[in-house]
């Protein structure tokens, strides 16, 4: 069926050439990983961290390309991809808060219509398991058409933002020169975006050092005594460095789940309702507020949640119910502080102030900047 | 450049791989002994064309409605010899658009040549494709044609809009139907009985099948559905997989078998 794409003469070709040509790809292929070349170190976030599980998105997926990478970030700062010209990706997912919305439980989309969850942090994409916190969506590719399609969001049909992109001679230029001649189409937008969404890769926190043993990774007495406590009670489900096991699970937020039931969204299981995606701990003192309705303001009020105030019901997560019946992790007060302590070394400022991940420079995206400095203080 | 020619590079390695092995099948079947099916589904109401101007249409019981948007897919189409084997035809994903005349004729090419007495095809897609590689949804799977849902990976397998006339106020008529997954799956198989007339495939002529799709039929199936009560269905639902075996129990019915 992919023979069927090339044109004949090529088919044709190929099948002439066939071991010679086989060689010659081997070869080439063995060359491209062995060497690393400038285009692809101009790309953030390309890295294999050594503390890291191995990359679910790889880079052969989507080979990190300098234009392509920044084709990408233009459009996911590009407002003009929203029905009303006012909102971008990343009018909700701002750099200095590891691309959460900061101050926002529900984010405006176009017209100010309201968001039905809170939109979350994006960092280490290509270590993720299906995405949104309901796991409906398959792949990152993908991901880019749930909030550029949703009424509440973007509320653009993927043809309009094709139209849109093909009406644009810059962007017929850009795309042109990523992706060859011809109409823009929907894989190469779709591979566009998730060049940069796939860059959003945070592994420098003190944590990460730390772990790495790399120079200025050291934690002090009450962060490691954090991190203890933290490994002890948090990591079955906040798991790996990358500190979520990727799996779906009722934290305890409500007796019932009707306004949101989570996972049972998407697989109308009884069994699944109320669980959701189990967060990225990664720059969490910069994520807030928490949950996926962003019901609390502060790493404290999440503690305490744990703490004492996990409601019953039928899905609650059994790491969640103590042998002797307790709802929750018991925590005691400085436990809490301790474990407040070690979540501050999972911020990684280099990233959350990495300037190639900020929007590009120009008169288009010049509106953009004093929320992103807000958001900053 | 050179890490930007790895896609390309990785896409002639596996096209290569599938020039041998399509290479080593060709040399067996060097006989003349496909010819094609011209395919055409009319999308009717009773014995109306349909039309999307905002005609008011009668349902079984009596309702009445108009519709802006009808379209749904057609895929993994079989066609069965009187002696039960099955050509099970590859790579055919058809989405048939109302607004689009020309996208309810096709022709199926490469069929084995031989006499058929049944067809049967999922309205809608499989599951293993519709779940697939965006970047390999190309044509009539692109998820720009609207006919997907960006919240939960996967097809609308068929839409449904309109308007229901005969309440007052009118109501939208909204009956998106797609998903994959138990309980809910929608993925169903319409076999329309060929009324014992013969599709015979030679690689001399070009028979031809007229189907007709009749709307009413979405509502009046194993289960009957008043319009007045029609729930909105935009996701995965107990309504939905109703819904869905309405539609392949009798939307479709062969109107007409030419020999041409």
């Amino acid at each position: 069926m992919l023979l069927m794409l090339l044109p004949a003469g090529l088919r044709r070709w190929l099948a002439h050439w066939r071991p010679a040509a086989l060689l010659a790809l081997g070869a080439a292929v063995v060359g491209s990983c062995a060497t690393q070349p400038d285009a692809l170190r101009a790309v953030p976030g390309t890295g294999q961290p050594a503390n890291f599980p191995v990359m679910v998105y790889g880079l052969a997926k989507n080979p990190p390309d300098a234009a392509a990478f920044a084709l990408g970030r233009r459009l996911f700062y590009d407002s003009q991809l929203s029905s009303d010209g006012r909102v971008s990706c990343g009018s909700c997912h701002q750099a200095a808060a590891a691309f959460a919305h900061p101050g926002h439980r529900f984010s405006p989309g176009v017209a100010g219509r309201l968001a039905t969850r809170h939109a979350p942090a994006l960092q280490n994409l290509r270590w993720r398991q299906g995405f949104l916190a309901d796991g409906g969506v398959l792949s990152l590719e993908l991901q880019t058409l749930a909030p550029l399609t949703s009424p509440d969001e973007m509320n653009t049909p993927l043809a309009t933002a094709l139209a849109k992109l093909n009406a644009d001679p810059e962007y017929r230029r850009l795309f042109a020169a990523v992706y060859g001649p011809g109409k823009i189409d929907t894989p190469q937008f779709l591979r566009a975006l998730a060049q940069f969404t796939a860059a959003l890769t945070s592994a420098n926190s003190r944590y990460d050092k730390y772990v790495r043993h790399e120079a200025d990774g050291a934690l002090t007495a009450p962060e490691l005594r954090g991190r203890a406590l933290f490994v002890a009670k948090c990591s079955g489900c906040h798991a790996t460095d990358l500190f979520t096991d990727e799996s779906f699970r009722n934290n305890g937020l409500d007796r019932t789940f009707a306004h949101d039931s989570g996972r049972a969204h998407i697989t109308s299981r009884a069994t699944d309702r109320g669980r959701f995606k189990v967060p990225s701990l990664r720059n969490v003192a910069h994520t807030a507020p928490y949950m996926h309705d962003g019901r609390f303001a502060t790493l404290a009020q999440v503690l305490a949640h744990y703490a004492h105030g996990v409601q019953p019901s039928a899905t609650l997560d059994p790491l969640l119910r103590q042998p002797s019946g307790r709802l929750g992790i018991p925590l005691s007060g400085a436990q809490q502080a301790e474990l407040l302590a070690f979540l501050q070394t999972l911020t990684d400022d280099a990233f959350l102030t990495d300037p190639r991940l900020a929007p590009p420079a120009g008169p288009a995206f010049a509106k953009l900047a004093p929320l992103t400095a807000a958001a900053r203080n | 450049m050179k890490n930007r020619s790895f896609p390309t590079l990785l896409a002639f390695l596996l096209t290569t791989t599938a020039v041998i092995f399509s290479g080593c099948k060709r040399d067996s079947d060097s006989q003349p002994t496909v010819g094609a099916i011209s395919f055409e589904v009319k999308n009717v109401v009773d014995t109306q064309d349909l039309a999307l101007d905002g005609t008011a249409y009668t349902a079984t019981n009596g309702e009445t409605f108009t519709v802006s948007t009808f379209e749904y897919y057609i895929s993994n189409i079989k066609l069965t010899k009187s002696d039960g084997t099955t050509y099970a035809v590859p790579a055919e994903y058809r989405l048939i658009n109302t607004a689009k005349p020309d996208s309810n004729r096709f022709t199926l090419r490469n069929i084995p040549v031989g006499s058929y007495t049944g067809v049967s095809f999922i309205v809608g897609v499989d599951s293993t494709t519709t779940k697939s590689d965006p970047l390999a949804l190309a044509g009539a799977l692109n998820p720009a044609n609207s006919m997907y849902w960006a919240w939960s990976t996967g097809h609308i397998f068929l839409k449904l809009e309109g308007t229901v006339t005969s309440t007052r106020p009118n109501k939208a008529l909204t009956c998106h139907i797609g998903g994959y997954r138990a309980p809910y799956s929608a993925i169903v198989t319409a076999a329309p009985s060929l009324n014992g007339a013969t599709l015979v495939v030679r690689a001399s002529q070009l028979p031809k099948i007229t189907l007709a799709a009749d709307v009413r039929k979405l509502f009046d199936g194993p289960t009957k559905f008043a319009l007045s009560s029609f729930p909105t269905t935009m996701m995965p639902s107990a309504a939905s997989v109703q819904v869905a075996n309405n539609y392949a129990a009798g939307m479709f019915s062969v109107k007409q078998i030419q020999a041409n």
